[in-house]
């Protein structure tokens, strides 16, 4: 089962299925993104798995993954074998392994057996669909994961009813490798044009369909894909419904309302010149970015102060939450190449330059592989190199998953295994810890790391708990507490209304969004303040980046102290009534 | 299939829902909470969103699709449902946050002749907005005279505010003016049964829906409760000589200024602000500023009076300590009346901050001391001092006790030179060439001087940069392309705040990353370099 996301969805665009499909013989399923459809192909997936003796990928884009609908359910079936049901024997086949002479066995047997009979299964189970159309003169071959977008461009021109019923016949292929040669040019044949909806390029599968005809010598049939289809990015409604209103203008096929179909385009383009007619400006951008409380963001606002006295560090970055840095406000990281790779791929670039490079990996990055990739190899190849690890004890950017070395608190289950003893069993020399927040230390840590003398890899480990998960704990005990009238403690930050003078420093450096703006007060005053919100956790980044730059002294720390203890009520009583009375004294304390 | 079997009865097409929300808001419980009154309905419904950390406080947007007809009459036909939105096939568009809203537009996601738009008025600011020094907000009433022309027919009220009245998160409220609007086809008691099931903060969430629900129904939609918050106009004390002598029009800001600076020092300070202003009325005047409302007279008012309280060791300690100041920070953390309120102030004072209250003289002293053994940077100390305890605010309290001691200090005695000579410019240049815009535009200068710090030893660099260079130097005579000229290089030291002035003339901002697959500058170089060789597409060209 594998997600494809050929658009805005996530980080990266992957388009790599295909071509690994192809190239690795893996049948390729993409079925019609209904959930009836997907779990039928499932089941179908592995009968066919079964029938051809190769591996299946099913492949889902990403909106496909996130989709609520309902479907019917079938009986389980106990498996052949399991946990409860062992195996008795081990298998030993030295046919499987991958040595010669088996691998080229299996080579021949690959494409002499496995490929035929698994286009006989998709033919004979009728796993790619057929809707026919009253229309005989155009079709539509389309990618079973894009049926619904194609539906949809095909009720805005009049062409299906709600139910997806169309005079337009479609083919729709659940299977997108191996393609079935007689059913395409079953389909093609007596067409005049047929449109390929293909997602991602190159455009494998309308290649495919152009050598097909051209050796079956079926050479009227004019097959239009990305001449009307955008060649790469994600088949949004709006693309599908400009390629498919285009199809339909070139090929003109009866019975269709044409005027309509030009509607459709018109109204999509004199809707943008609305668009930019009524808002001259463009709309601020909103990317995704740091959490309020992130224990990552208070690194980067350190290393954004320290490249204020050392210039501009090569940056490597990783994947995670931590990818964010590349955004603004911190705008650092000169490349990112793979989850955990952070430190390998600095390695070639770091002799290059005169000052030491800096890589960046989370935890979970470090898990995955790049305790061996990166830190293992750095060390054994004593490369000179500095290395912030982001210990949030989560795989915090796919949904906070544990990790190996995530807090278990003592609590049964898997055991933290602690990362620092690896990392000195591994032969680190230089080692800190410090606690992410503290940004200055960070700052006085990171300037330490890129001057000392000594040679070898120097690895700093940013300590700090992703704050999603904390706060997700702290308030439920928080919320305990109070229920039982127990001393509780919160901690928020503030800013002074009059002294923020509005030069933004402090956003610059640490980018909270919990730091926002509000009308400023001061009659005197145009600009806005800056005010902090009350998503605050009280992390205290604000105050730290305030210390350690310099900035300003409008930040304060608030702790309120709820169901305190009666002396300390006491005591509290007559501080304020000494601070009051010498406040009233004053004609300006009240003013 | 059977064509007939779809009778006149049955919907066209599935009510298309777009929910535009930031990460985090509960646009997925909303989006859930549609899904189940839809269920209770028996209709077919489908829903998807963009997952995981694409979203992380981020713009982001979930998908409704919702068929209006009950699933037990299509003889077990299923509608088919797109997953993804397609531009001009929305039916509604519900967005928690204006700009949200603003983006729905901007992706032509808005049909004139199709869209309900429900959206919250409220503003959450992005990232690129906030960096801005000064005010880089995108312009809000531009924005939401926009979407309201966009739609078909608009709910737009503030629901940041009406959720924080009923104690509800925003996305009940989003749900219950949705329902209000009468575009989606489900009825209330299906959608509030939906919060019902959801269990957790149903409750909350229920008067969030119901105070929707009757803002959407009973405003018909047009009502709008999100203004940029007017500005609280304070008490000012009104001085007898703004009044005399100065036109109406400068007596809000005068007045203002004047009750200002007798709260940082006293009357006589007061009295040198007016003095100061004097002048500059004569020139505004002459100029015949009269007709634009002595525009230059406010602006040099409003910018002096801030000037003129500078905010050094002595302001800050005042601030701090105020009865005023401790009400305002209990109520802003949202304090009760017995809770207990630690409060730690983050302070940092270092040479600079001990230079300036000293004399001139023993302040250049320590300076050249401290320089001597390289003590500049270790003199900074960084302080958390807790003014709700008795040592801290006595020992704030102590310093604000300094204030008749401050013209004495260094750092009064630098500011009131650079004022004068910021002062002196307006006035050189305004009565030699008769010019309020050029007076105006030096006037404006004085807002690169601020902060603290850093941000204030860059602000001042900057400031006499332009002085130096552009104002005195005298190399521009004419009026007009000096006037550009300071105002481009204000600009571009707005733009670019951390960085100390560049040593050339150009102040040009960072040109930001090359992309190596952009092609290389249009220079002939390039041609020249690459002529011998084929055309070689999209490979890079190597330098």
């Amino acid at each position: 089962m594998l997600g494809e996301d050929y658009g805005e969805g996530a980080s990266i665009i992957q388009e790599r299925s295909h071509a690994i499909a192809m190239k690795s013989q893996i049948w390729l399923l993409d079925p019609r993104p209904n959930l009836t459809s997907i779990v039928d192909m499932v089941e179908k997936g592995f009968q066919l798995s079964e029938a051809s003796n190769t591996p299946v990928m099913l492949e889902l884009r990403i909106r496909a993954c996130h989709v609520h609908g309902s479907f019917e359910c079938k009986d389980n079936r106990a498996p052949k074998f399991s946990r409860k049901n062992h195996l008795k024997q081990p298998v030993f086949n030295f046919g499987v392994i991958p040595l010669p002479p088996s691998i080229y066995a299996q080579e021949k047997h690959k494409v002499e057996a496995r490929l035929p009979a698994a286009v006989k299964f998709v033919r004979e189970q009728h796993l790619n669909e057929l809707f026919e159309g009253a229309n005989r003169e155009v079709g539509i071959v389309l990618q079973g994961g894009l049926y619904n977008t194609v539906i949809r461009a095909l009720q805005e021109v009049g062409l299906a009813d709600a139910f997806g019923v169309s005079p337009i016949p479609l083919y729709v292929l659940n299977v997108t490798y191996p393609l079935v040669p007689e059913e395409l040019t079953r389909f093609c044949s007596s067409k005049r044009a047929v449109l390929v909806v293909e997602e991602g390029q190159p455009a494998f599968i309308e290649e495919a369909i152009n050598a097909i005809l051209r050796r079956a010598d079926m050479n009227d049939t004019f097959i239009i894909g990305k001449e009307v289809l955008p060649v790469a990015g994600e088949y949004t409604g709006e693309a599908v419904l400009q390629g498919i209103a285009q199809f339909l203008q070139l090929s003109v096929p009866d019975g269709v309302d044409h005027w309509q179909v030009a509607q459709a385009r018109d109204s999509m383009g004199s809707r943008k010149k609305k668009v930019g007619d009524l808002l001259n400006e463009p709309i601020p951008p909103r990317p995704p970015g740091f959490c309020v409380g992130c224990p990552e963001r208070p690194v980067f606002s350190a290393l954004k102060l320290l490249q204020k006295d050392t210039g501009k560090i090569h940056i490597s970055a990783d994947i995670g939450c931590h990818t964010f840095s590349t955004l603004a406000p911190f705008s650092m990281g000169s490349t990112v190449v793979g989850y955990g790779l952070g430190l390998a791929s600095s390695a070639g670039v770091a002799p290059m330059f005169d000052q030491r490079v800096v890589s960046i990996m989370g935890d979970g990055g470090f898990w995955h592989q790049g305790v061996t990739t990166g830190i293992a190899n750095a060390v054994f190849r004593n490369d000179d190199s500095v290395l912030v690890i982001m210990k949030n004890g989560y795989s915090s950017a796919t949904g906070a998953q544990q990790i190996p070395s995530t807090a278990t608190g003592g609590a049964p289950g898997p055991a933290e295994i602690d990362m620092q003893a690896v990392l000195l069993a591994i032969g680190v020399k230089w080692l800190r810890t410090v606690r992410s927040y503290d940004v200055g230390d960070m700052l006085v840590t990171l300037r330490e790391a890129l001057d000392t003398p000594q040679k070898g890899l120097k690895i700093i480990i940013a300590d700090g708990e992703c704050q999603l998960e904390r706060q997700r704990r702290v308030r439920a005990e928080a919320a305990k507490k109070l229920a039982l009238m127990q001393p509780t403690v919160r901690t928020r930050f503030g800013i002074d209304e009059d002294m923020c003078t509005g030069d933004r420093s402090c956003i610059r450096l640490s980018g909270c969004p919990s730091l926002t703006l509000k009308e400023n007060p001061d009659p005197l005053r145009d600009d806005p303040v800056t005010t902090v919100n009350d998503s605050c956790v009280g992390c205290g980044t604000c105050g730290e980046v305030a210390h350690a730059a310099t900035l300003c002294p409008s930040f304060y720390k608030a702790e309120i102290k709820q169901n305190a203890s009666r002396f300390d009520r006491l005591l509290d009583r007559t501080r304020r009534a000494i601070i009051g009375s010498l406040q009233g004294k004053s004609a300006r304390g009240t003013s | 299939m059977n064509q007939e079997m779809q009778g006149p009865l049955l919907p066209q097409r599935p009510v298309t829902i777009l929910i535009a929300a930031l990460g985090g808001e509960g646009g997925g419980m909303f989006a859930d909470w549609l899904v189940a009154a839809a269920m209770d309905c028996d209709y077919p419904v489908q829903s998807t969103s963009i997952p995981g950390v694409s979203q992380r406080t981020g713009a982001t947007t979930y998908y409704v699709e919702i068929y209006p007809a009950p699933a037990a009459q299509l003889d077990g036909r299923m509608p088919v449902m797109a997953l993804t939105p397609t531009a001009g096939a929305i039916d509604v568009v519900a967005a928690s946050e204006l700009i949200e809203a603003g983006r729905a537009l901007q992706n032509a996601y808005l049909d004139a002749d199709r869209t309900t738009l429900v959206a919250s008025t409220h503003r959450v600011y992005a990232v690129a907005e906030k960096v801005t020094p000064g005010d880089g907000r995108a312009d809000s009433e531009k924005v939401l005279a926009a979407v309201r022309a966009g739609a078909r027919h608009a709910v737009l009220f503030d629901m940041a505010q009406v959720a924080r009245k009923n104690g509800s998160m925003i996305n009940a409220v989003l749900f219950g003016a949705l329902a209000g609007s009468g575009a989606l086809p489900l009825p209330r008691d299906a959608c509030e049964q939906a919060i019902r099931n959801a269990g957790k903060g149903a409750e909350a969430s229920l008067r969030g829906f119901a105070a929707g629900y009757q803002h959407a129904e009973h405003a018909g939609g047009n009502e709008e409760i999100a203004t940029p918050a007017s500005q609280a106009v304070r008490d000012v004390v009104p001085v007898a000589r703004v009044h005399l002598k100065f036109p109406v029009e400068t007596h809000a800001v005068l007045d203002a200024g004047v009750a200002r600076l007798t709260d940082y020092q006293d009357t006589a300070y007061a009295t040198l602000y007016l003095d100061r202003m004097e002048p500059i009325l004569a020139l505004d005047r002459e100029a015949g500023g009269a007709a634009g409302g002595y525009k230059l007279t406010r602006e040099t008012g409003r910018q002096l009076a801030l000037w003129m309280t500078f905010e050094d060791l002595i302001r800050v300690a005042d601030l701090k300590t105020r009865k005023t100041r401790f009400e305002r920070v209990r109520k802003e953390v949202g304090a009760g009346p017995d809770d207990m309120v630690v409060v730690t102030e983050y302070l940092k004072p270092g040479l600079d901050e001990f230079c300036s209250i000293l004399p001139p003289r023993a302040a250049q002293r320590l300076r050249q001391w401290a320089e001597k053994h390289g003590k500049e940077e270790s003199l900074s100390t960084a302080l958390h001092v807790k003014t709700s305890s008795l040592f801290g605010f006595l020992l704030l309290r102590g310093l604000s006790c300094l204030r008749p001691w401050r013209r004495h200090t260094s750092r009064y005695h630098a500011e009131q030179a650079l004022i004068g000579r910021w002062l002196g410019a307006i006035k050189r240049l305004g009565f030699a060439v008769q010019d309020v815009e050029l007076a105006l535009e030096i006037a404006e200068c004085a807002r690169l001087v601020k902060g603290y710090g850093d941000t204030h030893h860059n602000g001042v660099a900057q400031f006499e940069r332009i002085f130096d260079t552009i104002i005195e130097s005298g190399t521009e005579s004419d009026p007009k392309k000096l006037r550009e000229a300071i105002s481009r290089a204000r600009s571009a030291a707005l733009a670019n705040p951390d960085a100390a002035p560049a040593p050339q003339n150009s102040m040009s901002a960072d040109p930001g990353k090359k992309m190596f697959w952009a092609p290389r500058a249009s220079a002939g170089k390039t041609a020249e370099k690459t002529a011998g060789e084929p055309a070689c597409g999209s490979a890079p060209v190597s330098r």
